[in-house]
């Protein structure tokens, strides 16, 4: 089968302005990404990992290597910015396009609440006077206002943002490297990416169940892909790019701060969240404790929210315009020109859920959330990949094996182990929301109003998102 | 006396009386954009059929900022749509609509200085009686006093798509004005009724947009 590169053969016409190159895109992923994101799940993941957590992050990116194929194959057959919900839509059958949609939904709508919480986690680092639910609340109420006045993130402030963020990165590397070089935490150790001892596949499976919440978002690269100045080759190739400069960044960090944990026995006990801070803090002393946890929480709590806001907004948005959400979520201020009432349902998700979040024991909000971020959005590449395989081989009698099978379903086989060792709170959560999700379908059914994709505009809106 | 373009009125039913825009400014000016269509397509120099614009008449209509759009979609070879068009001529309209009304005279600039040293510049109304006229046809059209011509359903379409029915301070509750607005302009043309529709759906879109 031939790719297309042509939107008006799905009815419509090319409207948006085909501006953004190569550069600007990879930047945008990556701020969906943040380079510095392993900060904040730093902790968790070297538990899970048993001390791994460099392994558990090139496997990680291993695995988004494959989604990231996938996503290539689709937006070249459908280069509209609508991304899973529409590949899978289009791909294989409408219903399946609705469920896709639903699972990403859980990620969606749980997203902003884990970045609050994240954020909230840092500045308590910084500042414990002041409690995890109340940074929360000021994170929200900052970020609500933020919202409903309609500021959004520009080219130049993600470049700005991105900038400000590798600079702390460097600092931390450089510093980490010179502790370790002056006999600072355990020395030069390959340990972090490979340990016989604690090794074995489930065990790493798990920790990219959380660790992969670093990767998600490269995929909202998607979104622009009708505003590329390369269609859709260009935005392959910036998936591409994105995943690997954010797995080399990420692979760097944490190799470094699993090098200088103070106490690697009692991490690998208790997966605290602020093990990155720690680690910083006795390579640097504590003002590099104040620094990494606030670029965390600038990070997490301002920008990433920005972009993940506008992406949860976008979903709710559509689905609601389509009829298969309550219509007062297609509803929008047009005299802040934002989406009024989305704003205001996450916001009250956010508090809910994060205050929540944050009253658990030991911590454990971050990872429990994370992972049924995760599963989401796991879920909805596992369909991705079938996408590929039924739009390409199926029904377009593709020969390129290697490209519309194989690789499909090796990227499908390492997300759905990663899917089975993950969290089992995080997979009944998962499995209670599809069986949900197939309820409302029925509904949908019986009431004469099954999903179609007829309409290009309103699937096209429907873009995906992450941290 | 000679009514003033379409979206000279959209224009001024948009502000208050000091130049303050009620609106987002894209939203208004996605609002002035399909104000300026519309006075081609009412003023029949092109047509909108199924979603593209046709020049039928290159005459001038009168009117410069509405004037200057036909010679470019005339030359428009790839037929693209309304949609198209109307992001493309949102990018300036408001900047135009408004030296067209200084210009007119109709607005005049007003430069001051907050807490007596930041200056800003501000594009008041030089006679309140201009607003009132722009409104007054819209508020007979949704009262029922007089039945709207064309430009009349149009400005009550996009009055209604751009939330401004506080402006027209008539006593009925909001969400029934808005139906009210929209009702008219679904049944006075299809053209008119199609434009707002877009206009509508665009303002959505440009709300959830990822980057404006």
């Amino acid at each position: 089968m031939q790719p297309q590169e042509n939107v008006e053969q799905f009815g419509y016409r090319q409207e948006l302005r085909r501006g953004v190159g190569l550069t600007d895109l990879v930047f945008y992923g990556l701020i969906f990404m943040v380079p510095i994101a392993p900060f904040a799940i730093f902790g968790p993941v070297y538990k899970i990992s048993g001390g791994m957590p460099v392994l558990a992050y090139l496997v990680g990116m291993v695995a988004m290597l494959f989604t990231a194929a996938s996503y290539t194959q689709m937006v070249r057959a459908f280069p509209l910015s609508g991304s899973v919900y529409n590949y899978a839509g289009r791909g294989i059958a409408p219903p399946v396009g609705f469920m896709t949609g639903w699972a990403i939904l859980l990620d969606y709508l749980l997203v902003p609440s884990l970045l609050y919480l994240v954020a909230s986690i840092a500045m308590n680092a910084s500042v414990p006077g002041v409690p995890v639910w109340g940074w929360l609340l000021i994170f929200v109420a900052v970020n609500t206002v933020i919202n409903l006045r309609g500021i959004r993130m520009t080219i130049t402030l993600t470049k700005v943002l991105i900038t400000c963020e590798l600079v702390v990165l460097g600092l931390f590397v450089l510093i980490g490297v010179w502790a370790l070089l002056q006999g600072e935490g355990q020395g030069f150790s390959l340990s972090p990416l490979f340990n016989p001892d604690t090794f074995s596949w489930p065990v790493i499976f798990a920790a990219v169940s959380v660790a992969v919440l670093s990767f998600l978002g490269f995929d909202g690269i998607s979104m622009l892909v009708e505003e590329s100045a390369g269609g859709s080759a260009q935005v392959g190739r910036a998936m591409r790019l994105a995943l690997i400069l954010a797995g080399l960044l990420f692979v760097v960090q944490v190799w470094v701060a699993a090098l200088l944990v103070p106490d690697p026995a009692g991490l690998l006990a208790s997966g605290s969240e602020s093990a990155f801070y720690d680690a910083a803090a006795s390579a640097g002393g504590e003002w590099l404790r104040h620094v990494t946890s606030t670029a965390t929480a600038i990070s997490w709590g301002f920008a990433d929210t920005l972009v993940a806001q506008v992406a949860v907004s976008r979903l709710l948005y559509a689905m609601a315009r389509d009829r298969q959400l309550p219509s007062f979520l297609a509803k929008v201020s047009i005299k802040h020109s934002v989406p009024a009432n989305a704003i205001l349902l996450v916001s009250v998700l956010s508090v809910g859920i994060g205050v929540w979040a944050a009253q658990l024991e030991d911590g454990s909000g971050v990872t429990l959330l994370s992972s049924l971020v995760n599963m989401g959005g796991l879920i909805a590449f596992v369909v991705l990949h079938l996408s590929v395989i039924v739009h390409y081989r199926v029904r377009g009698r593709s020969s390129d094996l290697w490209s519309h099978v194989v690789m499909p379903l090796i990227g499908m086989a390492i997300l759905i182990f990663v899917i089975v060792n993950a969290n089992i709170l995080a997979q009944r959560v998962g499995l209670i929301w599809l069986a949900v999700g197939f309820v409302v379908l029925g509904v949908l059914y019986a009431r004469g109003r099954r999903p179609t994709l007829d309409d290009g505009e309103k699937a096209g809106l429907t873009g995906i998102r992450s941290p | 006396m000679t009514r003033p373009p379409l979206h000279q009125e959209l224009f001024l039913i948009g502000h208050d009386q000091s130049g303050k825009p009620l609106v987002h400014q894209h939203s208004m000016a996605l609002g002035l954009a399909g104000a300026m269509l519309l006075d081609l397509a009412l003023s029949e120099r092109v047509t909108v059929e199924q979603g593209r614009i046709a020049v039928t008449d290159p005459t001038p209509v009168g009117d410069a900022a509405v004037d200057s759009l036909v010679p470019m979609l005339a030359r428009d070879r790839a037929e693209r749509e309304a949609k198209f068009w109307i992001k493309k001529l949102a990018e300036d309209a408001y900047d135009r609509t408004r030296q067209s009304l200084v210009a007119s005279g109709v607005l005049v600039i007003v430069t001051r200085r907050r807490m007596g040293m930041l200056p800003y510049t501000r594009h008041q109304l030089a006679d309140i009686a201009s607003v009132v006229r722009a409104s007054a046809g819209v508020r007979s059209a949704v009262e029922g006093w007089k039945q709207p011509d064309g430009r009349g359903a149009a400005l009550c379409g996009l009055v209604g798509a751009l939330r401004l029915e506080a402006e027209l301070y008539l006593d009925q509750p909001s969400a029934r004005l808005i139906e009210r607005l929209r009702e008219i302009a679904r049944e006075h043309s299809p053209v008119v009724a199609a434009v707002v529709e877009l206009i509508d759906d665009m303002l959505g879109e440009a709300a959830v947009a990822v980057f404006r």
